[in-house]
């Protein structure tokens, strides 16, 4: 065995533990009994990597997080604040846009040069930039990441943005565009936003071809130089480095990088008051299967309410065996899985649940979705083997996070990125456990709103509609792919 | 390709090896010990204390080759009825004791081998080998119909959701229809024809269990947080008294000859045509498979690759291009797809393809190419290696594929060994004149199809059962 330094797990001592504890059966002759479930030992303690946090000159927060079991790190140059809060209504894309110059040439690289060299490094540098936040990103062999390095800062601080490269990729998306409109899980995406956020707000804007037809190379050029900056900036450094040389490299790297720029005040424009409860139904004529999209706004990240809502939302329909996919997949077969979310932005991003189902039970599955937002509501209590079970589950996957390199440096940084408490992985059990049956009801009374639920259904409108029309759940408007309402002749 | 039992994700065996010579000893070493019980159930044990969890990944030797014309998608069904308990494991258990308790489980299924696996907290090692050795000896001790019935539609759904309800959802099975006869166990689809899945019985299950799961015809690996005796205990404890299966008969896959180009045209609800090429290539058993897989990272992906660069950058006909060589245990074809940029049509592209693997063919790669695709292999393989499940893949792989738990380290010789020489003569031998050419075009509009005077069209049968050539 090699020797590991890495922090998640105590040397030896939970080791010691399920060596003292379970029982060895091989010098026992007596007979096996199949029907006992095997008896289990402690639960292994969780040990969250330790980490240093440091600034640059520039303003700029490093983090470092060591992992030596194999010769990987990550790094993640991540940004707060993305589309939602920098891109002008009328240019959606831009922010995406700017991401994919990054990788267009530098003014001493080529793009061909800078793929090549990220190719004999064995990497990829990503750079990308989404609704709330960007990062550019690479994970290497440890004995390739200062090259790495050179290579990802040379993209962000001297990229010359080309006008062709601008065109290509217009060109590229205005395909991918297209084949999104007939992609059935894109519509729903797509007419989900628009519906239940409005053309206003920034989580209702969705990337169309006039706004990508409106970029120009002036507009990028200026995000990247307003965005780009150490005053919003987390970088986050894991794997096989010590936190010492790690931050000599970094601020190495970066010596040329000026302080600058500031996180997003995260002032949203309000949402649209709440809507009656309607059918909002896509045509896609001969469907096999009719895709859900069902939801409403939901609460910030920030919400008291966050260990509530997760494990109610575990529940209803996080898990394999939540309740709606238990009933909706398993017991009646009307779907390859169903879920239910949160996506908790830094606003208020969506609750959403859904699934494919069969287009014959596109009805029934209707109901079913009514009774089991119904049921979390109070109609069907939850049990102790829910609750224990939404609980567990949680708590005991943490460790799966801190596996890889990548997922290391993601949960390190979501402290920073999402304003965290620094004890959030420590308190994380603790905070889960305190959650009780009445707030799982609570929370689901509070964040699932039936009345003004959005049902978005993407499907074949020659079978489905007269069904859905007599379940009587929910009048029904026609919409385009577009998301604007059909009028009918 | 594999299908997964549930929907949510999980992860690809990408069974790649790799040159390494990174600073650390052990980049590309996996530690394990094996051990084979009598039954003949082979053990692999690879602990990795990193994090505390363990996984259990059980591979039985039987996939979508091993049915029968008329009953395709069987192996993969099998594979959802293991889920619905089994003699001393009532339903529900096996999901409580492993998402329930904090950890993870699926199952996946392609042409050679069937995989079922658990993630667990360390401490719920012996309940996860406890589930996996009841259902390996008495899943037939619980068969419930309604379960099975259930299960059947839910396969169904998996279908429409990946396939029937997917834009360009058909273009592999269509690839698979073109390129081999119909009686080659690898011309159907994994998940099986619509018409074929109806037809599956209770009665099927059982004698399919019989002949394929048991513990001569499979091989676990435990890999994670876990000490190997005590591992070593719970496996003699459960799976020792489990009787040998019979001797298994396994389908000869032959390679199918392509005498000509054969050229296929398939309407889609697709607004952006689509244009598939496939040539016959060898499978896993062959030591050409080391350089096809070098070639399609030299052909398509990062930007400077050949197709890559020349149809998507210099020439922009495309908006993407992909290329992959297929390995199955004995046979493969190699695959490269591309979706075009308006006012380009199937035809031109099939041309420009054509011109670029011309000159490759004649050049063979560049020194640099070699070691731009060797680099991008050994991180790959080492970055697999963060995941238990990762290593479990390797390892299995080598064991039920190779009869060598160890093999990937050969494979990773053989890898490292390739020359720019070895690419051009595969290119040469594989990427030859007779293919398959599959055109996805939109409604009503075959003229779209890539040379669509000698384009044959294909529809689905009425019953969806399979592919017709000709006429509706």
């Amino acid at each position: 065995m090699s020797p590991r330094t890495f922090s998640l797990r105590a040397p030896a001592a939970p080791l010691l533990v399920l060596a003292l504890t379970l029982p060895v059966s091989a010098s026992s002759a007596q007979k096996l009994d199949r029907n006992k479930e095997p008896a289990v030992s402690k639960s292994p303690t969780l040990h969250v990597p330790k980490w240093t946090k440091t600034k640059l000159a520039n303003g700029a927060d490093l983090i470092v997080v060591e992992k030596h079991d194999l010769p990987l790190v990550a790094f993640n140059l991540d940004f707060v604040g993305g589309a939602a809060n920098y891109e002008p209504a009328g240019k959606l894309g831009l922010a995406q846009f700017t991401g994919q110059m990054l990788s267009e040439g530098t003014k001493t690289r080529t793009a061909d040069q800078l793929s090549d060299a990220q190719q004999l490094l064995g990497t990829s540098i990503n750079a990308s930039v989404g609704q709330e936040g960007g990062t550019i990103r690479f994970t290497s062999l440890s004995d390739k990441f200062e090259p790495a390095l050179a290579l990802l800062t040379d993209m962000m601080l001297n990229s010359t943005f080309p006008d062709s490269a601008l065109e290509r990729i217009r060109g590229r998306t205005l395909v991918a565009l297209t084949q999104q409109k007939d992609q059935p899980n894109s519509i729903a995406q797509s007419v989900f936003a628009k519906v239940t956020y409005g053309d206003a707000h920034p989580y209702g804007r969705v990337v169309n071809e006039n706004t990508v037809k409106a970029i120009t190379r002036a507009d990028i050029v200026s995000f990247a130089s307003s965005y780009f900056k150490p005053g919003r900036a987390v970088i986050t450094v894991s794997g096989d480095i010590d936190p010492k040389s790690a931050k000599a490299i970094v601020e190495r790297a970066l010596a040329a990088w000026p302080q600058g720029g500031e996180r997003p005040s995260w002032a949203y424009g309000p949402v649209p008051a709440p809507k009656t409860r309607e059918i909002y139904l896509v045509d896609k004529p001969k469907a096999a299967q009719s895709v859900f999209a069902f939801g409403t706004p939901g609460p910030s990240r920030g919400t008291p309410d966050y260990y509530p809502i997760a494990v109610m939302n575990h529940i209803l329909g996080g898990l394999f065996q939540s309740r709606l996919n238990h009933d909706i997949r398993e017991v009646k077969g009307y779907s390859y899985g169903v879920r239910s979310g949160f996506a908790f932005g830094h606003g208020p991003g969506a609750f959403q649940a859904g699934g494919s189902i069969v287009s014959a039970k596109t009805d029934s599955a209707l109901i079913g979705f009514q009774t089991h937002f119904k049921g979390v509501q109070g109609a069907m209590p939850f049990t102790d083997n829910e609750v224990k079970q939404g609980k567990e589950s949680l708590i005991q996957s943490l460790p799966s996070r801190f596996a890889s390199v990548n997922g290391t440096a993601a949960a390190i940084s979501s402290i920073y990125t999402q304003d965290l408490p620094e004890t959030f992985f420590q308190d994380y059990a603790n905070n889960i456990n305190a959650v009780t049956k009445d707030d799982l009801t609570r929370a689901a009374k509070q964040y699932i709103d039936w009345d003004h639920m959005n049902l978005i259904i993407v499907g074949d409108r020659a079978t489905i509609e007269a069904p859905l029309k007599a379940t009587g759940i929910a009048p029904i408007q026609p919409m385009d792919v577009e998301g604007k309402p059909v009028v009918v002749p | 390709m594999q299908l997964h039992r549930a929907f949510r994700f999980a992860a690809f065996a990408a069974l790649i090896a790799a040159p390494a010579h990174a600073q650390k000893g052990n980049a590309v070493n996996i530690p394990f010990e094996t051990m084979r019980l009598p039954n003949g159930l082979e053990i692999i044990l690879a602990p990795d204390h990193t994090v505390p969890q363990v996984t259990v990944d059980v591979w039985y030797h039987v996939g979508s080759k091993n049915e029968m014309t008329g009953r395709t998608g069987f192996a993969h069904m099998f594979e959802h009825v293991m889920f619905t308990g089994s003699g001393h494991v009532p339903y529900g258990t096996h999901d409580r004791l492993t998402e329930g308790v904090g950890g993870t489980n699926n199952g996946s299924t392609n042409n050679d081998r069937t995989q079922y696996w658990e993630n667990v907290p360390s401490n719920y090692l012996e309940s996860a080998l406890w589930m996996e050795s009841d259902r390996m000896g008495f899943l037939l001790d619980s068969l419930d119909e309604k379960k099975f019935l259930a299960q059947r539609d839910i396969v169904k759904n998996e279908r429409r959701q990946s396939v029937d309800n997917q834009p360009y959802g058909r273009a592999y099975e269509l690839v698979d229809f073109g390129l081999y006869p119909e009686t080659n166990p690898y011309s159907w689809p994994v998940v099986g024809y619509m018409a074929d899945l109806d037809k599956a019985t209770v009665d099927d299950v059982k004698s399919f269990f019989r002949l394929y799961y048991a513990p001569s015809n499979a091989t676990i690996a435990i890999v994670g947080d876990f000490e190997p005796a005590q591992a070593k205990a719970f496996v003699r404890k459960y799976f020792g008294d489990l009787k040998a299966g019979a001797k298994i008969t396994r389908p000869t896959v032959r390679p199918p000859v392509l005498s000509a180009t054969k050229r296929l045209t398939f309407e889609d609800r697709v607004q952006v045509p689509r244009l598939y090429f496939s040539w016959v290539t060898v499978g896993d058993d062959n030591e050409d498979s080391d350089p096809l897989q070098i070639l399609a990272q030299i052909l398509a992906g990062p930007r400077t690759a050949r197709l890559t660069k020349a149809l998507v950058y210099d020439r922009q006909s495309a908006a993407s291009v992909t290329a992959f060589n297929n390995d199955n245990e004995s046979a493969g074809n190699f695959v490269i797809f591309v979706t075009p940029r308006p006012n380009n049509t199937l035809t031109s592209l099939e041309a420009s393809t054509d011109s670029v693997l011309t000159r490759f063919r004649d050049d063979g790669p560049t020194a640099e190419e070699m070691q731009k695709a060797k680099a991008g292999l050994e991180f790959g393989f080492v970055s697999q290696l963060q995941s238990n499940l990762g290593k479990g893949e390797i390892l299995n792989d080598g064991a039920v594929f190779h009869g060598d738990a160890g093999y990937y380290k050969k494979q990773y010789a053989r890898l490292k060994a390739v020359t720019a020489a070895d690419v051009k003569r595969v290119a040469n031998k594989y990427l030859g004149a007779n293919r398959v050419v599959v055109s996805i075009v939109p409604l009503n509009k075959p003229e779209l199809a890539s040379r669509a005077e000698s384009s044959t069209k294909v529809t689905v049968a009425p019953d969806g059962g399979h592919y017709i050539m000709g006429n509706k």
